[in-house]
């Protein structure tokens, strides 16, 4: 059976497995198996461990739905991504949304701090004007 | 006539401002190829999320969500998508412009809306304007958007709409036609048309009538999916809007370089005429003091 996942920023992952597990805070875990009537699920948080030829990988979610139908799973995801470890995935995922969240945080703290000197200054320019 | 000096410094000022526009012209240019990348590289989400909830509709006809149900409007909540520099020719005041027509036209009193203002043109603007925001901050329209930095305030628009705090959303953004031409549009969120949802699934295999197993069920699927779709949507129109950008800002900077070079030109030929005149000048002071020499 075939997996893809889709992310906001492209296809994240394309390729043939034996078996998944589907694991989500919302619903617990299920695995679908070859030949698996057709099936639609959401995933708030939670991870996809996929497994071919005893070699295990895992794509952990964020806000996800997947849908299965005649051997192929499509998944669609706000957030993604792929590890050899479902903590270690679990981990970066954190952490890059971490880092762009502080970073985004701090822009705009830096942007609101230059837009008030800005002010300032023109209020100085014009007063030296007059 | 200026002296030969002031037009030199001007000549000198304005090559310089025209190395500065085309230098970001070029970036612009850059910026704009990674913009349309971008949307290419969301398009298949869109298709696909839609062909999962035409599927989910189609399956079973009984099933409702207050997304899907149009109700009396009471107070609209209006996304306004803008940059946050400008130096982007017309771009945020066309948008600007054609929200204020459409108020004009629909609205008697600015309690009847709430603004979700995106980048800092359109905070500054609803600020002026003295219109009711629903967040207090800036919300950036950064050069390589994520999903991620609009994640917050769309929780915060389908919770409005979910709780009634508003009866329906629209967003204003510029769509993306091509370098050229960049058009505003208006769009509705929510409530969501069922009908062009029912008729999404572009597959042909014919198998979409295949009946699903849902976990945990129908209506929670559902729950998930049209709150997915509808922030889907509202990122789709971001990156439009991020894409016109570029492409106005790009064209703007083109014709500002352009215009730096027909000013060179004209002050060219300014200097130039200065120049033989002051050399004319210095000429008949020349010959009429060796004529009164003799």
């Amino acid at each position: 059976m075939k997996i893809v996942v889709i992310t906001p920023s492209g296809e994240l992952y394309n390729e043939e497995v034996d078996y998944v597990v589907i694991s989500s805070k919302n619903n617990g875990d299920f695995a679908i198996l070859n030949n698996h009537a057709p099936l639609i699920s959401v995933i708030d948080v939670g991870y996809i461990k996929m497994v071919k030829e005893n070699k295990v990988l895992f794509t952990v979610i964020i806000n996800g739905t997947l849908e299965h139908q005649e051997n192929v799973i499509n998944v669609i995801a706000q957030e993604a991504h792929v590890g050899l470890n479902k903590d270690s995935a679990m981990q970066h995922l954190n952490d890059v949304r971490k880092e762009r969240l502080e970073e985004n945080r701090r822009r705009t703290q830096d942007f609101l701090k230059a837009e008030r000197e800005l002010k300032k200054n023109l209020k100085e320019a014009q007063a030296s004007k007059r | 006539m200026q002296s030969m000096r002031e037009i030199k410094t001007r000549i000198n000022a304005t090559e310089k401002t025209s190395q500065i526009t085309n230098a970001m012209h070029m970036v612009s240019a850059a910026k704009l190829k990674k913009a349309e990348r971008s949307i290419k590289a969301f398009r298949p989400l869109t298709r696909r999320l839609s062909r999962v909830l035409s599927r989910v509709l189609n399956n079973d006809h009984t099933l409702s969500h207050a997304m899907l149900e149009s109700r009396e409007i009471d107070k609209v909540c209006y996304i306004i998508v803008s940059s946050d520099r400008g130096l982007a020719g017309p771009y945020n005041n066309n948008i600007f412009k054609a929200f204020e027509k459409h108020i004009k036209q629909h609205h008697q009193s600015h309690d009847e809306f709430e603004i979700a203002a995106l980048g800092l043109k359109a905070f500054q603007f609803a600020k002026r304007k003295g219109y009711t925001m629903i967040h207090d901050d800036v919300i950036q329209v950064r050069d390589d958007t994520q999903y991620l930095d609009f994640q917050s305030i769309s929780d915060s628009f389908i919770k409005g709409y979910l709780s009634g705090k508003f009866d329906r959303i629209v967003v204003f953004y510029n769509q993306f036609i091509n370098t050229l031409s960049q058009e505003v549009k208006q769009e509705t969120l929510v409530p969501l048309e069922l009908n062009p949802l029912l008729n999404q699934d572009d597959d042909d295999d014919g198998s979409y009538d295949a009946l699903y197993i849902y976990e945990p069920g129908a209506k929670q699927v559902l729950q998930t999916l049209l709150p997915m779709y509808v922030v889907n949507l509202l990122f789709g129109s971001i990156l439009e809007a991020k894409a016109s950008e570029h492409a106005s800002r790009m064209t703007a900077m083109q014709s500002a370089t352009d215009n730096a070079k027909d000013l060179i030109k004209d002050l060219q030929l300014q200097y130039n005429r200065a120049r033989q005149d002051s050399i004319t000048t210095e000429l008949t002071d020349i010959i009429g003091g060796a004529e009164a020499l003799n």
